[in-house]
């Protein structure tokens, strides 16, 4: 089977990069190991927030913030995408302070998204909220939505406009020969003269056959999903200094998150729950909001995720051949700019070049430190 | 506390199997959610609320001393400890007065029992619609029945609930049975077979005569099943002959049982689809070893077998374990294990000819009208998964993504049997290929209090 | 409709059961405690609000979710009855609110 360009991996990198190229007229092939957003992409908390986003990753993810108040009409598909504003919470003076030099130095670059907001505020928006919490900051446009509908929203519009996903097959050999990338699995040959790595949790894998090295990791954040609770939130809710994240969903579910990581079985495909921290993550989630005390769990989960050692992904041409690119590594923070992403990497494809600076991210990045 | 073995679950397997390790002198410990052990065949048989439990019949009856041989053995049995969480490293998570508490173990046995067939007809979700075994627990446990219900279905346990009512003097408004006429020809060259076991058919033949000989209306070769009622159940419709009508406010439904799988499928063992039975069951060896050698299920859970049966398979597995843990030669296990292989060697063509006779109609196993609810959390529809899998969905997991279907309280336990079995049908392929969910720990709701009282101890500290 | 005949006079505790009083025997189950008081609804379906009684009674479908002193979601046919508790039909949906009681200590 051939294509222009072989998309290798079917989360929400992928299947936007093959919506933005197919949308260009590309014939674009995606191929994907499981089935689209088995992985991060499907099972991450869904967070679409600006909210203390690295400074290097904010004009990107300003773009894609754009995108995504706009993005069920664009893919017309349900995304889920709710706007709802994202809280991060204070609950001391040093945390306060944390937050004001977070807010000088955003101002001095002229962002303005992110705005303080007193103990008074806090309390009117989170009217359940802990006594003891101080303050906080707000990102008005921020909010949540549905990944697994959302990367298949992707996948759903680019399939309108040509691209094609083969599920269920697992690359087992990539090689360049000439003009053209050989890709195999178990029974099948692909063929294209542009492949577009975005394997998350196994990238460096990938890249490793494309010729680039890279220090990727891969770690299993873990999450919580609640029976339905009366609603008590709107906002997506975390913490300036505590493992807090939590947001409620419109159907009265409420996903807790944190960062908590349980154990990443890459090789077998699987990952395992530390519960112990799922308990410290539950303890936290009820001094921080003493209805959820008699929330109920209802599944425990973790993904695979792939990190890199500054936390910034990988968005880039190959440094080591042509007609080979890179985006993976989004380090537990990537699903809000898949939309955006999408879009670089059709501009790479297409044009060789991107309107936005992607120096942080090239993928050679780290050939001459010691790690 | 680190032990031996740990047993989830002290029905028939689980009893047996703990009196077998534990005078053997292995350290074993049995946990189970009911505060008696019995498991929901023997539930209460020690203590039941009855005057006469006799009405309930000798199998019941001879559970007490089974129960009575476990209690005064040396297995530590903790009641009303729920299992939520079993991990492949050994460690099992559960739940007794409220508190969350660790053990540790070498090996583990999982004795999950069975569930009932899930049997989506319009109007499942109806106040008063229950399972048949439903009415066994409520009877066993609490002494509590149904007036004037409808039973439907089919199966050795729905005549028996029958019979057990009529016995006790309740009445009974009908039985709908649903075993296809035809069911009764090809089941017919596995009689001989069958009668090698002569006291079970016996049994069998006269709890259908006793039920024949009440004068209780039965209607045979019923199809098309459609509970009436708009905020509760008024009664049954159905097909035999011509359009029929009985009404009531109860209505038991049955088609069978098939393994209660979510714990064995969180510890990600291996399962296979048992065409015979028509259910997924977890994959063993004839020892009850799973695909992870130190996990071990045994009885119902592991492939419907009967309660006499399950005491043979625990055993079997218990001393399969105490092989494992060096208390026994190869040589030993298999000389002490030849009398329970004879047992059940003896007992599967009885049941091959039940599994023959009752196997599930296809139409009572999935839903036949697109508004008929498949998942009854998230109060899905047959409509609702179709529409997904033409959206490309066509994996269990997917499916659930999509749709939310399975993803509700029960975990699946409800819907997941047909998921597989429509996507199977929708993709043309066998159930095999198309998979089951994929599931985790906890097994029921847990509260976020409950479990933040959750503390685990470092490993291999002595107590 | 359901009736007991349970024969032996356990001793007795008394829960309410949607505000009605009701005597029960040590150790019923809750879910035979609200049915034998005609309580027959245990939660109302989280989408369409319809009435959802007891289906399995074996703690598999998790139908019977009643609210126990407070604490939501525990399964009426596993627990037992204690005295003084009290059983109220879960009533949580798509649209409950929680209601605001002053600021969280």
């Amino acid at each position: 089977m051939n294509a222009d360009v072989l998309i290798i991996g079917g989360g929400i990198q992928g299947c936007s990069t093959a919506y933005h190229l197919a949308r260009s007229g590309a014939s674009v092939i995606v191929l994907e190991k499981d089935y689209i957003a088995r992985h991060a992409s499907g099972v991450n908390a869904g967070g679409v927030r600006l909210l203390g986003r690295d400074l290097a990753e904010m004009p990107l993810s300003k773009a894609s913030m754009e995108m995504w108040q706009l993005l069920d009409d664009i893919l017309e598909e349900d995304t889920g995408f709710r706007q709802k504003s994202v809280i991060n919470i204070a609950v001391d003076e040093v945390d306060i302070a944390t937050l004001k030099a977070r807010d000088k130095k955003m101002q001095a670059l002229g962002h303005s998204h992110e705005r303080m907001i007193d103990q008074a505020e806090l309390r009117e928006i989170l009217p359940h909220v802990h006594a003891s919490c101080v303050g906080g900051a707000v990102s008005d446009m921020d909010g949540y939505a549905l990944p697994y509908q959302a990367t298949n929203a992707f996948r759903r519009a680019a399939r309108r406009f040509g691209a094609r996903f083969i599920e269920g097959q697992a690359l087992n050999h990539l090689r360049q020969i000439g003009p053209v990338w050989i890709a195999r699995t178990q029974d099948k040959t692909y063929e294209a003269s542009t492949v577009v790595n975005c394997a998350g949790a196994w990238a460096d894998q990938v890249a490793m056959q494309i010729g680039d090295n890279v220090p990727l990791s891969h770690a299993a954040p873990m999450l919580m999903i609640t029976a339905r609770l009366p609603h008590f939130t709107g906002p997506v809710v975390g913490a300036v200094s505590r493992q807090l994240s939590f947001k409620q969903f419109e159907n009265g579910t409420v996903l807790i998150g944190g960062g908590a990581k349980g154990f990443a079985d890459r090789a077998n495909n699987t990952t395992r729950l530390d519960y112990a921290k799922l308990a410290r993550a539950a303890k936290t989630a009820i001094e921080f909001f003493p209805i959820m005390r008699s929330a109920s769990i209802n599944r425990m989960w973790a993904g695979l995720e792939a990190y890199m050692p500054d936390n910034l992904p990988v968005i880039s041409p190959a440094a080591n051949a042509d007609n080979a690119f890179h985006a993976f590594g989004f380090s537990a923070h990537g699903f809000q700019m898949g939309p955006i992403v999408g879009k670089v990497m059709a501009d790479l494809v297409l044009t060789g070049k991107s309107d936005f600076d992607l120096s942080a991210f090239r993928i050679d990045r780290y050939d001459r430190k010691t790690l | 506390m680190t032990y031996d073995c740990v047993i989830v679950g002290a029905g028939p397997a689980g009893m047996s199997a703990a009196i077998e390790l534990a005078n053997a002198g292995a350290r074993v410990l049995v946990l189970d959610r009911a505060p008696r052990a019995g498991g929901q065949i023997f539930r209460s048989a020690a203590n039941s609320p009855l005057s006469d439990s006799g009405a309930l019949g000798t199998d019941y009856t001879a559970g007490s001393k089974l129960i009575e041989r476990f209690e005064a053995s040396n297995a530590e049995h903790l009641s009303e400890a729920d299992v939520w969480h079993v991990g492949e490293d050994g460690t099992v998570l559960y739940t007794q007065d409220g508190i969350p508490r660790t053990v540790q173990t070498r090996e583990i046995l999982l004795c999950p029992g069975a569930m009932e067939r899930p049997m989506p007809i319009p109007g499942w979700t109806l106040p008063g619609v229950m399972t048949a075994g439903a009415a066994q627990v409520m009877l066993k446990s609490d002494a509590m029945v149904a007036e004037r219900a409808i039973f439907a279905g089919s199966g050795p346990l729905l005549y028996l609930i029958v019979a057990q009512y009529l016995r006790l003097g309740v009445k009974v408004a009908a039985l709908v049975d649903t075993t296809p006429r035809r069911n009764y020809l090809t089941s017919l060259p596995k009689v001989p077979g069958a009668l090698r076991s002569w006291p079970m058919m016996f049994k069998g033949l006269g709890m259908m005569r006793e039920i024949a000989s009440s004068g209780i209306p039965v209607f045979k070769g019923a199809s098309n099943l459609r509970v009436l009622g708009q905020d509760m159940a008024t009664g049954l419709e159905f097909g035999c002959r011509e359009q029929q009508r009985v009404m009531s406010n109860h209505v038991f439904l049955h088609h069978g049982v098939i393994p209660h799988s979510n714990i064995s499928r969180s510890l990600g063992l291996s399962h296979i689809w048992n065409a015979a039975q028509h259910c997924w069951q977890v994959q063993t060896d004839a020892w009850g070893q799973s695909s992870v050698p130190h996990v071990s299920v045994a009885g119902d859970g592991a492939g419907i077998i009967g309660a006499d049966a399950a005491q043979s398979a625990g055993r079997l597995t218990a001393l399969n374990i105490l092989k494992r843990l060096g208390r026994l030669t190869p040589a030993e296990r298999d000389r002490k294990a030849s009398e329970d292989h004879a047992v059940l060697a003896k007992m599967a063509p009885f049941r091959a000819f039940i599994d023959q006779l009752y196997g599930p109609s296809k139409c009572l196993c999935l839903p036949q009208q697109a508004d008929t609810i498949v998942c009854r959390c998230e109060e899905r529809r047959l409509q609702d998964l179709k529409e997904g899998f033409e959206q490309g969905a066509r994996d269990p997991n997917a499916l659930k993504s999509l749709t939310r279907c399975g993803m509700g309280p029960c975990q699946g336990r409800q819907c997941g049997p047909i998921v597989s079995s429509l996507l199977a049908d929708w993709r043309q392929e066998p159930e095999a290929q198309v998979g089951y969910y994929r599931l985790r720990s906890p097994q029921r709701l847990l509260s976020l209090e409950e479990l933040s009282r959750f503390q685990s101890r470092p490993r291999g500290g002595a107590e | 409709m359901f009736s007991s005949l349970r024969s032996t006079p356990a001793k007795t505790v008394t829960v309410t059961v949607n505000s009605q009083s009701v005597a029960a025997p040590e150790g019923q189950t809750v879910w035979a405690t609200m049915a034998l008081a005609g309580q027959l609804t245990t939660r109302k379906a989280a989408l369409s609000g319809e009435d959802r009684s007891a289906f399995c009674a074996m703690g598999v479908c998790f139908e019977c979710l009643v609210q126990i002193d407070g604490t939501p979601n525990q399964q009426a046919c596993l627990r037992r009855v204690r005295d003084g508790m009290h059983i109220q039909t879960q009533d949580i949906t798509e649209t409950s609110k929680a209601p605001i009681q002053g600021i969280p200590e």
